[in-house]
């Protein structure tokens, strides 16, 4: 149980895209800049500092090495957390309810620019069988994870592709998403270029730059600070075992970690009790068998539920409205995208994609191949 | 914070270069070693800390496929990675962890496997880091053409000491053969340390100064016998909440932990930086110690530290960061260090284990400066022991080019009392 809350009071995010015109520095920045002006404060209010990067997407070691002036750090508490942005928000709340610091300021960012990820994914092998056979990097693993769900559960090419229109279609009105396509036409999807069978180009998630960037603060700064605090109602994590060693047809650790997040927020049928999601689905299939460790629906009835329509924005619980990973996903930031874009929910800013009334929004974060870690995060507002 | 944590188990490989083993069981190693020390199985951790530095070992996130051999698999886990300071972020993390009343027991671990990239390890990763440094400062508009310290920028960390070994004699006027003695304490330290990669009984400065190989001069003011070794190894920790330490003999609990950062220091010695003019001023190790030492309750470190574990990879930085440690005067740790005051058996010790000198496989490092500071207080040390009661013990790390410090404090009693 939380001793105490911890909620959101600033957000930023940057304009995802391919090959943006800026430095790392510069783009980190910006993100970091806006979210604290949101939150109203200064660089001397904030306690902690923490960046989530990975050195191997980011082309260098200590990928962090020349963010602590960028991100405000200088001569603060300063840590990185290596792995999906969401779990540094993680860590940022861990310190929170340390009683130790009362605002962190959380930043993440990948420019998948610099150095091809998919290729990189071959590094998160295991060094000794996998990596030397050649054979899997992250797309194959995934088109591997794809065939033993769809063969399970007979789930159609079609089915994850509707996946696809939803989200590249939800993006056309996210102008932070990367890849927006208004119209997008299920022919489009199925004949959009074959990487892995069945991975296509428009089912995987595109390289982008990208970074974003949180303020936390502790409950009495919160109401301090901000008049619409979105505050984290629940979040679980946790690490499955290595794709050897697990049933790769359902997501047993986003299972876990929900049930702990929802454990934590009292909630019971989180298909009736949600408002929204944001999950990180880096391939379309992925989303469906998020769906069903996530409980909006029965093992196995992913397709169905995305056939029903239920998760498009008009739907009974809209999943990535925003656009979510297949519409931009710079890696390590991709978690914290998902974050912001549940907070701006919460607060009613989301703009074009607004899913009216939302109160209670859950986000998703994933790090590996085959979404090996996952983290859950409920946020609501007041409640 | 609000509730007292310790640390109630410390499990550490052999260092070395360990081509008998694999990173994943080097881990598991470590990780059992630690849970059996603290007499816990897998089934009681409630989460775990992990790091190393990716680019040294040639592995990405190796937490994810080495997972199922320290139980990872149904706990949240949280990858840490900072540079030099990697195992002492990765510790203090599993400290708010159990700090933040979530987590009970938590296992973090810090390990680098140099040797599996590349011979010598650890020259792929600093390459790895000047190369991108170098694409940083042309970004910038720094012309490397006209910046001799560019060199050091090349070397990175490695490359950054040697100017701060001058900068530091500079400050200070201690002469090279101090850092002779530094660096023969160390080696001799770590010849009673059965996990230390370095070891040479009765190493004297005169003895290393006068070796054909360790003696000579690599990058002035450094010896080839100053410098740290690329090791492989795994060392962790078992963090537990006052209810669970309670039950153990004599755990080390956690007093005053903090960590700071300050601006990158190649940019300073190009004289293009903006705040630091002299990379020996190491003000960030002066606020994480008083912040640290604040929370701990120490008013006057000098009289109350009894023994500290100081990251060391370069002699120099043993006395540099003793002063910003707060236990000498600024420019002055030299002249404890001919008096003996920080041998073993001295006043106040200084990384009677031989320290990262003798021993330093990156990742791992700094979790071993913690991990040393719990056994000397436990009274675990074994050869090493300093021969006196341990109150309060000291434990740093520096990383990134020398501009990261964690400062973490163990004591024999807790933090809070009822």
């Amino acid at each position: 149980m939380m001793r105490e809350k911890v909620a959101i009071i600033g957000y930023a995010q940057s304009y995802h895209q391919a090959n943006m015109p800026m430095t790392r520095e510069d783009m980190v920045f910006e993100v970091a800049k806006e979210a604290a002006k949101m939150a109203g404060i200064e660089r001397e209010d904030i306690d902690t500092v923490i960046n989530a990067t990975n050195d191997y997407y980011e082309g260098r070691t200590i990928s962090e090495l020349f963010l602590v002036m960028p991100i405000g750090a200088y001569l603060k508490d300063y840590t990185k957390v290596e792995m999906d942005g969401a779990n540094a928000v993680f860590y940022g709340m861990l310190k929170i309810l340390s009683g130790t610091h009362d605002i962190a300021l959380i930043v993440a960012n990948t420019q998948g620019s610099t150095f091809n990820p998919h290729q990189i994914s071959v590094y998160t092998l295991d060094p000794t069988f996998d990596r030397q056979i050649g054979v899997l990097n992250d797309i194959s693993a995934a088109a591997i994870q794809a065939r033993v769900y769809m063969n399970k559960y007979g789930i159609s090419e079609e089915e994850a592709a509707i996946v696809s229109v939803k989200n590249l279609g939800n993006a056309a009105k996210n102008p932070h998403a990367h890849r927006r396509m208004p119209g997008i036409s299920l022919e489009e999807v199925l004949s959009s270029k074959l990487y892995c069978d069945p991975i296509r180009e428009l089912t995987m998630s595109p390289i982008s730059d990208g970074a974003a960037a949180v303020v936390l603060a502790s409950e009495k700064k919160a109401r301090e600070l901000s008049d619409c605090p979105v505050w984290i109602k629940g979040v679980g994590s946790c690490q499955d075992s290595y794709i050897r060693d697990r049933k790769l047809y359902k997501l047993e650790g986003l299972e876990a970690a929900a049930k702990k997040a929802y454990q934590m927020a009292g909630i019971k049928n989180p298909f009736a009790e949600l408002d929204a999601a944001e999950v990180s689905e880096r391939y379309a299939h992925e989303e469906l068998m998020i769906y069903e460790a996530l409980g909006f629906c029965e093992e196995g009835r992913g397709g169905t539920l995305i056939d029903s329509c239920a998760t498009f924005n008009d739907g009974q619980l809209p999943v990535n409205p925003s656009g979510g990973a297949l519409s931009a996903d710079p890696i390590t930031a991709t978690g914290l995208i998902r974050i912001v874009e549940a907070t701006m929910q919460i607060r009613g800013e989301a703009g074009a994609h607004q899913i009216p009334g939302a109160w209670r929004v859950l986000a998703h974060g994933q790090t590996g191949i085959c979404a090996q870690q996952n983290i859950v995060f409920i946020l609501g507002g007041e409640e | 914070m609000w509730r007292n944590i310790a640390v109630i188990g410390v499990g550490q490989t052999k260092h070395g270069i360990r081509r008998d083993i694999n990173a994943a069981e080097m881990i598991a190693e470590a990780a059992w070693k630690a849970l059996e020390d603290a007499e816990l199985g897998p089934e009681d951790i409630d989460a775990i800390a992990i790091g190393n530095m990716q680019g040294f070992g040639g592995i990405c996130q190796a937490e994810l496929w080495s997972g199922d051999l320290f139980a990872a698999p149904g706990k949240p886990v949280l990858r840490i990675a900072t540079g030099g300071t990697t195992g002492g972020s990765v510790a203090q993390c599993g400290m708010y962890q159990v700090a933040s009343g979530l987590f009970d027991t938590v296992l973090a671990i810090g390990f680098e496997k140099h040797s599996d990239s590349k011979e010598p390890g650890a020259t792929m990763g600093l390459s790895h880091v000047g190369l991108a440094n170098m694409f940083h400062l042309l970004a910038n508009g720094v012309d490397v053409r006209t910046s001799f310290a560019y060199g050091g920028g090349v070397g990175a960390a490695a490359g950054v000491s040697a100017y701060q070994a001058c900068e530091y004699m500079h400050r200070s006027g201690c002469k090279i053969e101090h850092l002779d003695m530094v660096a023969a304490k160390s080696r001799r330290n770590a010849a009673k340390n059965k996990y230390a990669h370095l070891q040479w009984p009765n190493c004297t400065a005169e003895s290393l100064a006068k070796h054909p190989r360790f003696g000579e001069i690599v990058a002035y003011p450094l010896r080839l016998g100053h410098i740290c070794p690329a090791s492989d190894g795994a060392s962790a920790i078992v963090i537990a909440s006052e209810e669970i330490a309670r039950k153990a003999d004599r755990p080390a609990w956690v007093r005053g932990l903090a960590a700071c950062a300050d601006e990158e220091n190649q940019q300073a010695e190009n004289a293009q930086g903006v705040s630091i003019l002299d990379t020996s001023e190491q003000m960030q190790c002066r606020i994480a110690a008083m912040k640290a030492y604040r929370m701990a309750g120490i008013k006057n470190p000098r009289e109350e530290i009894d023994v500290a574990e100081i990251y060391q990879p370069f002699p120099h930085q043993e006395l540099m960061y003793s002063e910003r440690l707060l236990l000498f005067d600024d420019g002055k740790a030299w002249i404890p260090l001919e008096e003996g005051e920080t041998e073993i058996d001295g006043k106040l010790p200084i990384d009677p284990s031989g320290g990262v000198l003798s021993t330093n496989a990156i990742g791992s490092s700094a979790m071993q400066r913690v991990a040393e500071c719990a056994l000397q207080i436990m009274g675990k040390a074994e050869e090493h022991q300093v021969p006196k009661d341990v109150k309060n013990a000291v434990a740093h790390g520096w990383g990134g080019s020398t501009n990261f410090t964690v400062v973490t404090v163990l004591g024999d009693t807790p933090r809070l009392r009822w």
